[in-house]
């Protein structure tokens, strides 16, 4: 039988009435932490302030670019003398940048670091939001009040208008007679009257690439040249299309039976006067006999309404050649190509070719970036194209089919509108000086502004 | 603290901050042009309510430190604690646009989610735990007198199993006056024959000293059940039944007293493992908490300063 009992009264007696006075080991580990930790916490802060580190206060990695400078904050963010809070003002940028205007009828100048966001981690300042361009474009103004663009684009899938060459009634204002169509064609004769069959590339690529022409004159090294001397960014964009790279190879320019495989050189009329004039000189003088031959009947010139002539001296003889030859090629070889007009003069005047070296102006592209493409994936009109008026280039819809503002995070290609189309007007950029030494930069040593500028303190 | 129908204020207060701030977040992280950063107005406002109301959560542990201040009760800060500081991490999430930012922000929020975690679980357990004890310890005392009541079984031990062994052994003047009554009405006489009268047995009550020094003393001197077989309910048990089949009936009521008090000690051991696991998050709590605030004033000052 249990004998123990457990009255109020006994439970009380065991109690020690003082025991709160008494830190218990649980307390005491309780109150000991709350100084430690904090205490602890405070001294990491004050060890990174005496180690001279702002790297704490970053609110994130710094871009690829600017990774170099992360010790030294006061590139950046500078004070006004006597004033507590550091700013990063556009004029911090513009020490080492030029930042040129966007266009001269823009309402609105964002700040430097609205768009180009830093402390975001590893990225490409460039890489900016769509909404930085759309916080204008979805809504444009500008200060004539006639925007010359879209007035509402708020993404490339979202108001982005049709590429402009592609609008309605456009068509290329080339001059050369090219049918796409024809010379994709099998069997095509080419040089040394071999059948040929053509590709894109045989024309097309991009400046920059060495490889042997198949149906130009010209060398590789040569085309290099000219090709990087007009346009920038080799890779990009296709070299400009010339007749001695492209064409020469299979539209010659033979003028008479008595010079062989002699061309007329691919120039002016008036400069191809002239050369025929001389070399019928030339041959005259070393064959006079040849004044008072009979010349046979030009079966390539059905149309003409030709009576023989007999020249009466060497002068006369020329002449009646120049003519001949002239006709074949105005008629027939330059015509196969160019526009000629012959209202003007006794020669006539060849039509500019006016090929459009790039047809986006207002947006980047870069082919090289596409080379894992085939051409007709992109152009799929090239090859039904018959007429030089067919515009080729791709619509926007084409584009679209890969790139989307979701980007690579969606599993699919970059769709913002930095992709494309640059903010800066950079044909406006000026030079900046750099006035920095390396230690400076790199957070090494204190930073020392040059005299004359009172508002800015780091 | 239970959670019940008295939170219903704080709750839909506290919820309905949250749905506005919210609901405010998502225009503003579409529309702004760098996307949310706190820095931005509506991000230093997220930052300022935030820590706000880490602050306040904080100020609970002075309102405790001076109980007759008159700043509204105990029971109303506690809950302000509660749903304040619940609120204030989903704040903070808005302030840093959901990123954790650079190297102090990083750090403040790693502490930030280890102090609402633990303040999260501690809730829970509050929540839950109280009613777990009120169940499983009837013989529950004061926390901080667990130590001291052990120290009182063991002395009673002592004396019980001194007391019965004493009336075992003849020693007339060791036994208790249950004893003495038992022997008078059993037609003892008196300091002679009250041994004998008692079925006195010295080799019981040399097994009874045995059994207590060498299981119950040291089982009620350590703290916890570890490395006891009495710390084993059922062990316990079952060795007290065979105490009761091996020692005469007259020493059963010991055997009973010595089981109750093993009893008891098993529960004192059970209240201060529950106690730890109630309490014991707030050794991780209240230090973090105390750093996260002095950290937030520093990156506050710092942020708004570059």
């Amino acid at each position: 039988m249990l004998r123990r009992t457990r009255t109020t009264k006994k439970l009380a007696r065991r109690i020690d009435l003082q025991y709160f006075s008494r830190p218990h080991p649980f307390r005491r580990w309780r109150f000991w932490l709350s100084v430690v930790v904090p205490v602890l916490a405070l001294g990491w802060l004050l060890i990174q302030r005496a180690h001279g580190g702002q790297k704490i206060y970053s609110s994130g990695r710094l871009s690829r670019s600017h990774a170099v400078f992360t010790q030294q904050c006061g590139l950046c963010h500078v004070t006004r003398a006597g004033v507590f809070f550091k700013e990063v003002r556009d004029q911090a940028c513009l020490t080492c940048h030029d930042g040129p205007v966007h266009h001269s009828s823009q309402t609105f100048s964002p700040s430097c670091w609205s768009c180009h966001l830093e402390h975001k981690g590893v990225q490409r300042l460039f890489a900016t939001s769509d909404a930085s361009c759309t916080q204008c474009h979805s809504h444009l103004r500008t200060r004539d009040g006639q925007p010359h663009g879209a007035r509402s684009i708020d993404g490339f899938d979202r108001g982005h208008p049709e590429f402009s060459p592609l609008g309605k009634g456009k068509i290329d204002p080339g001059q050369i007679k090219l049918n796409h169509y024809l010379h994709l064609q099998p069997d095509l004769i080419g040089p040394a009257n071999q059948g040929v069959q053509m590709t894109c590339e045989d024309c097309h690529r991009a400046a920059g690439d060495t490889r042997d022409w198949p149906y130009g004159t010209l060398s590789p090294r040569a085309s290099v040249e000219q090709a990087s001397m007009r346009l920038p960014g080799l890779g990009a964009y296709m070299a400009p299309i010339q007749f001695a790279k492209h064409c020469a190879a299979c539209h010659t320019l033979q003028f008479d039976r008595r010079f062989g495989n002699e061309q007329v050189p691919h120039d002016q009329p008036n400069v191809i006067h002239t050369f025929l004039a001389r070399r019928f000189a030339e041959y005259v003088a070393a064959h006079p006999a040849a004044v008072h031959e009979v010349e046979p009947r030009n079966r390539q010139l059905p149309e003409r309404d030709r009576i023989p002539r007999v020249a009466h001296d060497r002068a006369e003889w020329v002449q009646f050649r120049v003519e001949d030859a002239e006709w074949v090629l105005w008629a027939k070889t330059c015509k196969q190509c160019h526009a000629l007009n012959f209202a003007t003069g006794a020669l006539p005047e060849v039509a500019k070719s006016n090929i459009t070296p790039r047809w986006l102006l207002h947006a980047e592209f870069d082919h090289h970036a596409h080379r894992m493409m085939s051409c007709a994936a992109c152009h799929a009109r090239t090859p039904e194209s018959h007429d030089t008026a067919d515009i080729l280039l791709p619509g926007i819809a084409v584009c679209q089919q890969c790139h989307q503002e979701e980007g690579s995070s969606q599993e699919v290609a970059e769709g913002r509108c930095f992709e494309c189309h640059k903010y800066h007007d950079w044909s406006r950029a000026k030079r900046t000086n750099g006035r920095f030494s390396i230690p400076e930069l790199r957070g090494t040593a204190q930073l020392i502004l040059p005299q004359g500028q009172p508002p800015i303190s780091h | 603290m239970r959670i019940d129908h008295t939170h219903r204020k704080w709750f839909i207060g506290s919820m309905a901050g949250l749905a506005v701030a919210s609901a405010l977040y998502i225009p503003y992280s579409v529309q702004s042009p760098q996307g949310p950063r706190g820095g931005s107005a509506l991000g230093l406002a997220y930052g300022s309510a935030g820590f706000a109301f880490m602050l306040f959560a904080g100020l609970l542990g002075l309102r405790k430190k001076f109980p007759v201040w008159r700043v509204g009760r105990a029971q109303n800060w506690m809950r302000g604690h509660l749903w304040l500081g619940l609120v204030s991490f989903p704040i903070i999430l808005l302030h840093g646009g959901f990123h954790f930012g650079g190297l102090l922000t990083r750090v403040l929020m790693w502490l930030f989610i280890f102090v609402f975690a633990s303040g999260l679980l501690g809730t829970a357990l509050q929540h839950f735990m109280p009613r777990l004890q009120t169940a499983q310890l009837p013989l529950e005392t004061i926390y901080e007198q667990i130590d001291r009541v052990r120290g009182q079984l063991a002395e009673e031990a002592q004396k019980l199993v001194e007391e019965a062994c004493a009336a075992l052994e003849g020693e007339v003047s060791r036994a208790s006056e249950r004893q003495r009554a038992t022997a008078a009405a059993a037609g003892a006489n008196w300091d002679v024959t009250v041994a004998a009268g008692l079925d006195a047995d010295e080799q019981a009550s040399s097994e009874l000293r045995r059994f207590l020094s060498a299981e119950v003393q040291p089982y009620l001197a350590r703290t916890g059940p570890r490395g006891t077989r009495m710390g084993d309910a059922a062990l316990s048990e079952a060795m007290f039944r065979q105490l009761r089949v091996l020692f005469p009936p007259n020493l059963h009521s010991c055997i009973d007293d010595l089981e109750n008090i093993s009893e008891e000690k098993r529960q004192l051991d059970n209240q201060n493992r529950l106690h730890k696991i109630l309490h014991g998050w707030l050794l991780v709590h209240i230090p973090l908490s105390y750093a996260l605030l002095i950290l937030g004033a520093w990156h506050a000052v710092a942020a708004v300063r570059f």
